[in-house]
């Protein structure tokens, strides 16, 4: 089983029959040249990656710019498209008003797997009092967060919100709540190593090639600056991998994950099963 | 006279020699132009436009001679965030071949036909697939 744990749909043909919402939703997220992806052509995309699933990210920030960039409607209608390789996440914007209750609603009836956050886009920290009934409600239903952490490429996410060390609190006081410190919580991963090590409800992912190519990228940081036996044996069952599609290819960034010399059973951890056991596939 | 087609191809894989003849004599034959040029050119900068013979061997080495001019592991320049695109540049051999296989094609037109020698064949040229793909059919004449 192979699962990129961090794509964004936002480009799907799916939820941009208005080329205003595709304009919206490229300068909302930072991606301004890339063409609409038709759903039937990212399935073939996932095939040739051998890819068997996906996980989608939506973004809201809704009371400030009007409406989310991928709504939790339209993301469940993206994921009807093919549930057998889609899984979509929530996205709420924690100044809504009805935050507590669309994310019931999210996950109740619109059958949504966890819920996307980037406090960087939001400019709030881990601890800010209006995340906590959100915190609850996913540790309540068994979902997990996924964080943005470290640098982000969107505009207006001022990385001091996403620095990994800010999460511990949330590690600490909800011990039974997974979240991942996405893209490695990059340029601060020796941080976001003591949180996996630390904390067994914290996971991270790899999209994080941020420049050279990511056979290049992956090998320096997991073989130059880590010695590569402490992702083998130090948090093995913590890093899941993730491509950041579209900002990189799925298949692109998947070689060059295949291309270090892991372990058998790491790699197999890395490449599904510790996303399996993230997404509470394995209960 | 100048009659334009833009045309679509996916293609499949990341290399693709896909043959497009028919389509260009077919765009040539509905132009009503009878004398003149017809020109095939990419809308992109990581494929190319080819002709040649279309048998497999000679495709395949088409194929293994670009890759040996232009390695995919290499320490390429256009490797790193495109702050104006928001993604990566992941794709330099692409660029690179598609500077080796050229952007266009050129045949002349005579009595309403595309004129070609036997064994030639145009090729649309994927270099950074799977990606969906443009290209301009332009026929010149009269």
């Amino acid at each position: 089983m192979v699962i990129d744990i961090h794509a964004h749909p936002l480009l799907l043909d799916e939820i941009n029959e208005n080329p205003e919402d595709l304009q919206f939703r490229r300068q909302e997220f930072g991606v301004f040249k890339s063409g609409i992806n038709p759903v039937d052509f990212e399935l073939v995309l996932l095939e040739d990656a051998k890819i068997d699933k996906v996980v989608f990210l939506p973004e809201d920030y809704s009371t400030e710019v009007g409406r989310a960039i991928v709504s939790n409607d339209e993301m469940a209608r993206i994921v009807a498209r093919s549930p057998e390789h889609f899984i979509g996440f929530a996205g709420i914007d924690p100044r809504r008003e009805d935050a507590e209750t669309e994310l019931i609603r999210a996950f109740d009836e619109l059958k949504l797997a966890g819920l996307k956050l980037n406090l960087s886009r939001l400019h709030m920290y881990p601890d800010d009092a209006c995340l906590a009934p959100l915190y609850k409600i996913c540790q309540d239903k068994n979902k997990p967060v996924m964080f943005h952490a470290g640098y982000s490429w969107e505009p207006n996410t001022p990385a001091k919100y996403s620095e990994p060390i800010r999460f511990e609190d949330v590690a600490v006081e909800y011990p039974d709540l997974r979240f991942c410190l996405a893209h490695m919580g990059w340029p601060w991963w020796q941080e976001t190593i003591m949180m996996l090590m630390k904390y067994p409800n914290v996971y991270a992912d790899t999209s994080m090639v941020y420049m050279d190519s990511p056979r290049n990228y992956y090998e320096h940081l997991f073989s130059v600056n880590m010695n590569l036996n402490w992702l083998q044996n130090c948090f093995q069952d913590k890093v899941m991998f993730g491509s950041n599609n579209p900002r990189f290819r799925h298949v692109r960034s998947l070689d060059g994950i295949k291309n270090l010399p892991l372990r058998e059973d790491v790699m197999d951890a890395v490449l599904g099963g510790n996303a399996m056991r993230f997404l509470g596939m394995e209960d | 006279m100048v009659k334009l087609v833009e045309n679509q191809v996916i293609s499949h894989k990341e290399f693709e020699m896909i043959k497009i003849t028919d389509e260009v004599r077919k765009a040539v034959e509905e132009s009503g132009i009878k004398n003149g040029l017809v020109a095939v050119i990419t809308k992109h900068t990581t494929t190319g436009i080819m002709v040649n013979e279309a048998l497999p061997c000679v495709e395949k080495d088409i194929e293994m001679q670009l890759d040996r001019l232009v390695p995919n592991d290499y320490p390429y320049v256009h490797t790193h965030m495109l702050p104006t695109y928001g993604t990566c540049s992941g794709n330099a051999p692409g660029h690179l071949k598609s500077m080796l296989a050229g952007n266009h094609c050129l045949f002349p037109v005579i009595d309403g036909k595309m004129m070609t020698g036997s064994e030639q064949n145009i090729y649309f040229v994927e270099l950074d697939g799977l990606q969906i793909r443009k290209y301009f059919i332009e026929v010149i004449g009269e």
